[in-house]
């Protein structure tokens, strides 16, 4: 089967019209990294991350206290995070940014409140699905999204970030999978009250994140394979994780 | 494992399908929501061939449809995803259907090997290209006679001639099948020139020039949609092989003695028992498919696991020879014109 396009007469023909390129935005083509606009977006996004690796130790905490047996590991885990939340604080430093913690609390407090009452009525799966998948998922495709474009101090770090993240949502993977005949109602129940919230977070710093050259439908893009390639992992089929994912977009 | 990476031939086809499989997130959302859509494993499936060698695949639908081709971006992303979504689930040989590879070869997507956390492996991927190549000249080869064409004597128009699949038909013509004429059309004359030299024959000419002296036209390029042909001024009978993606030389040679036969598609000699080939809107879905395809298909059955087409004009002869070899012996032949000739009593 030859490709060419429906209006073209040739292959060739096609490198004029569409395929006109093409910076190729990965390869030296970085935002500028001093600018005044840069750093007041970077003081929201460092200041998220920064939040969101706290919120992440705190919540491994809390899940430890409802599964004892896995203690030793979920300590491990939370530890992990502080450790990136360190560095995150770096890359702040090394911009001359600092971090707008009050934004980031606030970006937070629905998704919190939502685990601390998961918490506090012992649902272990709200508090797993909230914490392991759709926040490790978040961040797993932010960090992939940004590492494309960031300043090469903080590449580093996040690319060291990254890799522990898959540590942790399939830590949760691995539960759910486990107790999934048991939890699938609550699962997708607590599903549906979170993922809108997720989208939201995502839609409420699009603009911030373009000025770091981050595409939201890149962001969202990347969300939606993590999240689906956790939801596979754990046995759903591919209906109900559409179904699932619908929470998202309506 | 071989696998197939395909997508829809339109947004509105593609929303059709995934409701029919149960997206329905996908399946209702607009082009924004499908720009973010990530890949998806449509289907998995056992196929033995005519030798008796059994192989397992996998259908991945990229959700790529051709309204992204403006957006550079979403269009590389796709492509991309698909890719490392076949190397994740461990397949051996996956092929780049419809604009998947032109996608790939275009944007230069080979300067993006790193996908997340996996690099991806060049030799699991093929464009399938040399096989389609192999299928059109068989095809052409095979149906010329049925329709009174005398191949040694024919004048054959190879539409798109430069390109990775045109060169390899052109070459194959010249060498091995034995034409009256070979006649070359494509957009940029230095690459036409390039080839004419390489063959040591052939002439060149414009679209215009070339379609009322040719007795075989090859479309290896799809036809503007805005071209308009006066088909009075084709030879009869004319031979008409459409290996354009999407196929659509139908809807303007209508007309006696003008024959079209859809390229580079092939048949399988057994019902496979998939449903992807429905969504490729095959005739026989069971049995047909894009030569691309089956391509994997055949270096899987080989255990051939490299990317066996890859890159621009690297279609020689021994390769045409050796898929073409395999093709039959696993049980695929090229669609012909016997059925269009004579259709089936229903």
């Amino acid at each position: 089967m030859n490709k060419s396009f429906t209006n073209m007469q040739t292959l060739e023909s096609n490198k004029k019209s569409n395929l006109e390129p093409q910076v190729d935005e990965n390869s030296g083509n970085l935002p500028d990294f001093t600018t005044d606009a840069y750093k007041d977006a970077y003081s929201r996004i460092n200041a998220i991350v920064i939040e969101g690796e706290q919120e992440a130790y705190d919540n491994y905490i809390s899940i430890a206290s409802l599964l004892p047996k896995d203690s030793e590991e979920l300590t491990k885990l939370a530890k992990m995070e502080l450790k990136h939340k360190r560095g995150f604080i770096a890359c702040g430093k090394n911009l001359s940014v600092e971090a707008d913690m009050v934004f980031a609390k606030e970006f937070f407090s629905k998704l919190h409140g939502n685990f601390q009452t998961a918490l506090e009525n012992e649902n272990l799966t709200t508090c797993l699905l909230i914490q392991a998948i759709l926040i490790e998922a978040f961040a797993i495709s932010a960090y992939h999204v940004y590492i494309r474009v960031a300043d090469p101090f903080a590449k580093k770090i996040t690319q060291g970030v990254v890799n522990d993240e898959y540590l942790h949502l399939n830590y949760g993977e691995k539960w759910l999978k486990e107790n999934l005949h048991t939890c699938k109602n609550e699962l997708i129940a607590a599903n549906k009250a979170n993922l809108p919230l997720i989208k939201k977070m995502l839609d409420q710093v699009a603009d911030d994140a373009a000025i770091l050259s981050m595409d939201k439908e890149e962001l969202m893009e990347e969300f939606m394979i993590a999240y689906q390639d956790a939801l596979l992992e754990m046995g759903l089929d591919n209906r109900e994780i559409a179904r699932m994912a619908m929470a998202a977009i309506v | 494992m071989f696998g197939l990476i395909g997508h829809s031939t339109s947004f509105a086809d593609a929303k059709r399908k995934a409701s029919i499989l149960g997206f329905d997130h996908i399946a209702e959302g607009d082009l924004d929501v499908w720009c973010m859509a990530p890949p998806q494993l449509v289907e998995n499936v056992e196929v033995k061939s005519a030798v008796g060698i059994s192989i397992e695949g996998s259908y991945i639908d990229s959700c790529f449809v051709p309204e992204m081709l403006s957006r550079f971006k979403t269009a590389r992303r796709k492509v991309l995803n698909a890719m490392e979504l076949a190397q994740k689930k461990g397949i051996n040989i996956t092929a780049l259907g419809g604009f998947t590879s032109i996608i790939f070869e275009n944007f230069n997507l080979l300067q993006h090997k790193q996908i997340r956390n996996t690099s991806l492996e060049w030799e699991r991927f093929t464009t399938g290209n040399t096989h389609t190549a192999w299928v059109i000249c068989r095809q052409l080869e095979i149906n010329a006679p049925k329709v009174g064409i005398d191949i040694k004597k024919s004048n054959v128009a190879v539409i798109g001639a430069t390109g990775d699949i045109g060169s390899a038909v052109c070459r194959w013509l010249t060498k091995k099948t034995g034409i009256g004429e070979l006649i070359m059309v494509a957009r940029q004359q230095e690459p036409l020139i390039a080839l004419q030299k390489e063959l040591d024959g052939g002439v060149i000419k414009t679209l215009e020039e070339a379609l009322p002296l040719a007795d075989i036209v090859v479309w290896v390029a799809s036809m503007p949609k805005t071209m308009e042909i006066d088909i009075s001024r084709l030879k009869k009978p004319c031979l008409m092989i459409d290996g354009g993606y999407p196929k659509n030389l139908d809807e303007k040679f209508k007309g006696n003695d003008i024959h079209i036969l859809k390229g580079g598609i092939v048949k399988f000699f057994n019902d496979i028992g998939w449903n992807m080939m429905e969504l490729a809107e095959m005739e026989n879905p069971q049995r047909e498919m894009f030569a691309c395809f089956a391509e994997a298909m055949i270096l899987e059955f080989e255990k051939c696991h490299t990317n066996f087409s890859w890159g621009r004009n690297n279609i020689t002869l021994e390769k045409m020879e050796f898929i073409g070899a395999a093709s039959e012996k696993h049980g695929f032949s090229a669609i012909g014109l016997d059925k269009q000739i004579n259709p089936l009593p229903v």
